[in-house]
């Protein structure tokens, strides 16, 4: 299967892909040479998931910025 | 020339004939309020009645003294929420005066909340009911929330405290979870604040890529909700096709935007916090198939250990357990394969002991029979025999060596031999 980078997918992609390969994994015939795979596949998904809910402080700063203009 | 009086005395006159008559003092009555102006503590008004097709067919002018204008109107906003405005409904207590300056005026001494209120609702009521007959009520109300709208397009005043409230609320969240609000200015207060929320709805609109609107009020003393009573500004928010968070009222005031806006909230803080909460759920849904996923991949591998530690123990005892099963399966192999010879063999060695057997009789019998009929003869041979005739008294006789069986055979003078079973003798025919 041809995966797309996490960072173009949307968000509700990546979380229902997140379901898939969890559901993948805990099937009774889970193929072990691909578990490793999963692993990393489901890792960047959640990292990807939490970098786009989460903002970096720079990211804050910048958004504050334009409260202040807004003159709040 | 007329006898005239002066316009003071008539005025007096008038101001008389009013005070004199009951009917026209502390009397109930309900009007519309318009034109309201506060000076020098006291409240100015007009008093107007409408017929139904908005004519004004009756005005007065009103006025509330400052000594009762501060309770009263303390009191109305406590009970209606919303302070004394133009286009509300009233019911007063008036008392009509002449001031021979001021002209004709009601004295306004108490409010009747209620009949406001009922007003009110009523309206608000008859807009309810033509949103749901139009299908439109529940629309934005039913739409489904984004797993976490970080895209919020706020619709406050500007530079006001609830808005600064709303940004540093949503923007400060413990989970640093991001969002990325944007202000679109409206007037929050007055008669054109329903108007200038439905101009920046459809900038939001026209925009495009938000996943919510916030709709919360700049804040302040006053909680001027009349404003939001308007069937355009609900019908807008209804139609919107991305979720409506209304935030403009105080603890127990509700407007008709409730009824029709997806989410309601009491204060723009209270928006801020809904939104955060989505996305603490959002990340806690992360963290919560992170730990899936890290529980999932130990329990496998573990599983996997323990298949091979299990299958390492099997490895000094296989072969061995192997090789004892070869050799019993040899054993078994072999005690079948006697089995099978002999049941086979054992029935074609009887069989062929039976034949033998079978042989040596036949021919014991047949020797024997020979050996009857041997006998037999031997015995017919010897009931034949010339001697056992001659035994028996008869005799041969021969002529010239040969045996006479006739009379005619002989002829006088022959010489014959006659044998006896002992002895011969010689004759002569006569």
């Amino acid at each position: 299967m041809e995966l797309k980078p996490v960072n173009e997918l949307s968000y509700n992609e990546a979380i229902s892909q997140l379901g898939q390969i969890i559901n993948a994994m805990q099937a009774e015939n889970c193929d072990i040479d691909k578990l490793a795979a999963y692993t990393r596949r489901a890792t960047e998904l959640i990292t990807e998931c939490r970098r786009r809910l989460t903002a970096t402080d720079e990211e804050l700063a910048q958004i504050l910025k334009t409260l202040d203009r807004t003159g709040a | 020339m007329h006898e005239s009086i002066s316009l003071f005395e008539l005025n007096s006159r008038i101001a008389r004939l009013i005070t004199g008559d009951t009917g026209t003092q502390n009397v109930w009555v309900t009007a519309e309020l318009s034109d309201v102006a506060v000076r020098r503590g006291h409240c100015y008004m007009e008093l107007l009645q409408k017929d139904g097709n908005g004519t004004q067919v009756a005005k007065a002018r009103g006025v509330i003294w400052g000594n009762n204008y501060d309770r009263l109107s303390r009191e109305f906003m406590i009970a209606t929420g919303q302070p004394f405005a133009t286009g509300i409904k009233l019911m007063v207590k008036a008392s009509a005066t002449m001031h021979p300056v001021f002209g004709l005026s009601l004295v306004i001494t108490d409010l009747d909340p209620n009949y406001t209120m009922g007003d009110l609702l009523r309206r608000r009521r008859e807009i309810i009911d033509r949103l749901t007959k139009e299908g439109v009520i529940d629309m934005n109300r039913e739409l489904p929330w984004p797993a976490i709208p970080q895209r919020v397009a706020v619709i406050s005043a500007p530079g006001a405290a609830g808005y600064g409230d709303f940004i540093n609320q949503l923007l400060h969240n413990p989970s640093r979870l991001k969002f990325e609000p944007r202000l679109f200015p409206a007037v929050m207060q007055g008669d054109k604040a329903a108007a200038s929320i439905v101009e920046a709805l459809n900038e939001i609109n026209a925009q495009g890529g938000w996943d919510c609107v916030v709709i919360i009020r700049g804040g302040g003393a006053t909680s001027d909700l009349q404003c939001f009573e308007d069937y355009n500004l609900a019908l807008n928010i209804a139609q919107f096709d991305i979720p409506v968070i209304i935030g403009i009222g105080h603890e127990r005031d509700i407007t008709l935007l409730d009824y029709v806006a997806n989410m309601r909230v009491k204060t723009p803080t209270a928006a801020a916090e809904w939104l955060i909460g989505l996305g603490e759920k959002a990340l806690g849904d992360l963290d919560a198939k992170a730990q899936l996923i890290f529980t999932t991949v130990s329990d496998i591998i573990a599983g996997c250990k323990e298949q091979l530690s299990y299958y390492a123990g099997l490895l000094p005892v296989v072969p061995f357990d192997a090789t004892r099963r070869a050799e019993l399966r040899l054993n078994r192999a072999g005690v079948l394969l006697s089995g099978v010879s002999a049941n086979k063999l054992s029935p074609a060695r009887a069989r062929l002991d039976v034949m033998a057997a079978n042989v040596a009789a036949a021919s014991s019998q047949a020797v024997a029979r020979s050996r009857d009929r041997l006998a037999a003869a031997e015995q017919l041979l010897a009931a034949l025999s010339p001697q056992a005739v001659l035994n028996r008294g008869y005799s041969i006789t021969r002529v010239n060596g040969k045996v006479v069986t006739s009379s005619s055979q002989l002829t006088k003078g022959d010489h014959i031999e006659t044998t006896f079973a002992s002895g011969t003798i010689q004759s002569e025919v006569k």
